[in-house]
């Protein structure tokens, strides 16, 4: 039987859980601040991503202090990796007066967000990979820092071909979804215009977690290169399952979408020794705001800056110079502001493209080091090569409205 | 007071009140519009777990269908959501209808299991079909309703749209729950070699329960994918139906007013903790253990004995639909 004391205690315990979301959004709803939205999957098996470029996006906010005379606040969003969640979170941001968003790491939920957060006068930057966010689905809104599929390929598979012209059966691994297709298209492309014998596919599931059978398929094709086409834990279990099968001595392994020092770490020197990745950052990138960049996070944070920190970072804080540009930080006013914008980048000379806001950036070509070769803990790879592949954005589909 | 929270009329009128509380104590619209949708869809749960006694994981199937069904009819077929509404339900209601005849076939574990597999059957065909769902990538650009030539575009606005909806539905829900038909389907809950014996056609029964179901669930998906403008393939996940279960579990099957507060407190309370705590669903799941083994009503459970400590009167003993108890004592 429930006492009247207990009964008292269950009570207030559910109402102060159905009743407390008000008062902590009252406290998150800082007066005056300039506040930049930060939509990530912060739980969920994306939130070690969302970790660090929360910190990313709040080292940004931190740096730049104050804009248009208020102080600057980062606020995390969390997503959970679900587009839904996603969707709802940024609604609720946009009814409280937020306007500038950096963030969405998945394309399924960037999609979305770009374009509730154009609906609702905002402006939305990301990182995510879908070809569509500046390509069929490009919007007034919507940006984005990272290089799409063809530039990715064509800065991984082309160098790599030019160097080695003996290699020229290649076979892949593709995730069966629209990202993994949009790789895949890319590779077939460059196949054909090389002249290169594509001796296999082998599709696997959102959800794979076992890719012997695929490796089997790989080593009975007899290829001279193995090209990767997943990416974050499913490229790492691919590469640590080809390893442990011998591949890494039978074949050059090309891992084309990797998520840079994150992902390294995890896979650890050994197996990353003599692979090849592409990459969207490294913070070995030899350019002057990298460079500053690196030092300052070495400086306070005491790590390196990995590829969710750098890009959450650079989005932030694209934003708010446009807020500060424009005089204002509605988001068609910073959007006008961030087309065509040229400036010194974290990978050097970077440009918005006013047509699709899509950022015209290098993408990295890396090839993992031996241990004994590494000068620090994070030094795991060399830069092998870099450059700007781009579809125009006609032929990537964007009509902006 | 016990015997009053038993009382199909008071459930309605909780239901009402939570239309009109939840305006005043949240601030998102948002968040208001998908507890009403996800109540809604828990509360559809409930007919099948607890009043016909299926433990069913395909009701992510009939949200997601809901979803896709209600953005290609608006988008493609471009018919407004009043005519969109009742071909989701039918969507909804005949793809229960096939899931809910081959599964029936089979009881217990394997009744779950093939529900189990339905899922993933699902899954896999909205995964692939990219060019009708959008693939990974969801179906994108689902539009708001209209009311004349006002696009319901606020939060607010959308959440007046689904409470009326909200409240039609759960009153036929309710309806079905206290009809003829709902009592037979407690029957078959409870004894079904009985309830056969006697001459009902059993499989007949629950296979209208599924479609019943079906046609509800699908219709939250719909408004789910009006709310967030998107039809999400985490939509037609198994999680979505293992969410809908936790939901209708977290409130108790006692009644459908019970499986409303399970998905308020189960989408608050991740609401409120995933702010404070990443591993919220770490909670979520000691949340769970805790109910089965000693609140196995839920949280109507927890209001029954809070109310039955109040007046002194014993709490309900079975973990049974409320609405049973008043059949016995003298409805028709």
């Amino acid at each position: 039987m429930l006492n009247r004391r207990a009964f008292l205690t269950q009570t207030a315990l559910v109402a102060g859980t159905l009743g407390a979301p008000p008062l902590l959004r009252g406290a998150w709803a800082a007066d005056g601040a300039l506040t930049v939205g930060a939509p990530l999957p912060m739980s969920g098996a994306f939130a070690a991503n969302g970790k660090f470029a929360a910190l990313g996006a709040a080292f940004a906010a931190e740096e730049a202090g104050t804009v248009l005379g208020r102080k600057v606040v980062a606020r995390d969003l969390d997503t959970e990796g679900k587009p839904a969640t996603a969707a709802r979170r940024v609604q609720e941001a946009l009814a409280e007066g937020t306007r500038l968003f950096a963030g969405g790491i998945l394309s399924s939920e960037a999609l979305v967000m770009g374009k509730e957060v154009t609906n609702g006068g905002g402006v939305f930057f990301t990182t995510a990979g879908a070809d569509e966010i500046t390509g069929t689905e490009c919007n007034r809104g919507t940006f984005r820092w990272s290089v799409p599929t063809h530039g990715a390929i064509a800065q991984t598979v082309r160098p790599l071909i030019e160097q080695m012209p003996q290699a020229k059966r290649w076979y892949t691994i593709t995730p069966q979804y629209v990202f993994g297709e949009g790789l895949l298209g890319a590779a077939k492309a460059v196949f054909q215009e090389k002249g290169i014998e594509h001796v296999g596919n082998s599709y696997h599931a959102l959800a794979e977690k076992e890719f012997s059978g695929y490796l089997t398929n790989a080593i009975a094709a007899k290829p001279d290169v193995l090209l990767i086409l997943s990416f974050g834990s499913q490229s790492s279990d691919t590469l640590r399952q080809a390893v442990s099968f011998g591949l890494k001595k039978r074949m050059t392994i090309v891992l084309a979408w990797a998520s840079g020092l994150e992902q390294f770490e995890a896979l650890g020197p050994d197996l990353c020794e003599g692979i090849y990745f592409g990459a969207q950052y490294w913070h070995g990138i030899d350019s002057p705001m990298n460079k500053a960049f690196v030092a300052k996070v070495r400086e306070k944070a005491k790590f390196s800056p990995n590829y969710s920190f750098a890009g959450s970072y650079l989005l932030t804080k694209l934003l708010l110079d446009g807020a500060a540009k424009a005089g204002s930080a509605e988001g068609p006013a910073v959007a006008k502001v961030l087309e065509g914008m040229t400036y010194a980048g974290l990978t050097g000379e970077e440009e918005i493209r006013a047509a699709d806001h899509q950022v015209i950036k290098n993408y990295y070509l890396l090839k993992g080091k031996a241990k004994s070769a590494m000068a620090d803990k994070d030094d795991f790879v060399d830069i092998v090569s870099s450059g700007k592949s781009f579809l125009s954005p006609e032929a990537a589909g964007c009509k902006m409205a | 007071m016990t015997r009053l929270l038993e009382r199909p009329l008071v459930h309605f009128a909780l239901a009402v009140v939570t239309v009109l509380v939840l305006p005043l104590v949240l601030r998102s619209g948002t968040l208001a519009s998908e507890i009403l949708i996800f109540g809604l869809a828990a509360a559809a749960c409930n007919l099948l777990l607890g009043y016909t006694g299926l433990l069913s994981f395909g009701q992510g199937i009939f949200f997601g269908l809901g979803s896709y069904a209600a953005g290609l009819l608006l988008l493609r077929a471009d018919l407004p959501a009043a005519a969109m509404l009742p071909l989701v339900a039918l969507v909804g209601a005949g793809t229960a209808t096939a899931v809910g005849w081959l599964s029936i076939r089979r009881q217990g574990v394997y009744f779950v299991m093939l529900t189990l597999a339905f899922s993933q059957l699902f899954y896999f065909l909205a995964y692939t079909s990219s060019d009708l769902t959008g693939g990974d990538n969801g179906l994108l650009n689902i539009p708001r309703p209209r009311i004349g030539e006002r696009v319901l575009g606020g939060p607010w606005a959308y959440y007046a749209y689904v409470a009326v909806l909200f409240l039609v539905l759960f009153a036929l829900l309710q309806r079905v729950a206290l009809s003829t038909f709902g009592r037979t389907l407690l029957a078959i809950r409870d004894n079904e070699a009985r309830a056969s014996a006697i001459g009902f056609p059993v499989r007949a029964f629950k296979v209208a329960a599924f479609a019943i179901s079906g046609a509800v669930t699908a219709l939250a998906g719909a408004l789910h994918a009006m709310l967030i403008g998107v039809a999400p393939l985490s939509n037609i996940e198994y999680h979505t139906s293992e969410t809908l279960l936790i939901m209708t579990i977290i409130g108790g099957t006692a009644n459908l007013f019970a499986s409303v507060l399970g998905a308020a407190f189960y989408l608050i309370a991740g609401d409120l903790l995933s702010a404070i705590w990443p591993r919220w669903l770490l909670l979520l799941g000691a949340l769970l253990v805790a109910i089965a083994l000693f609140m196995q009503r839920g949280l109507w459970g927890l209001i029954e004995r809070a109310a039955a400590a109040m007046t002194r009167s014993p709490a309900p003993e079975a973990a049974r639909p409320a609405d049973a108890a008043v059949t016995e004592e003298g409805r028709p």
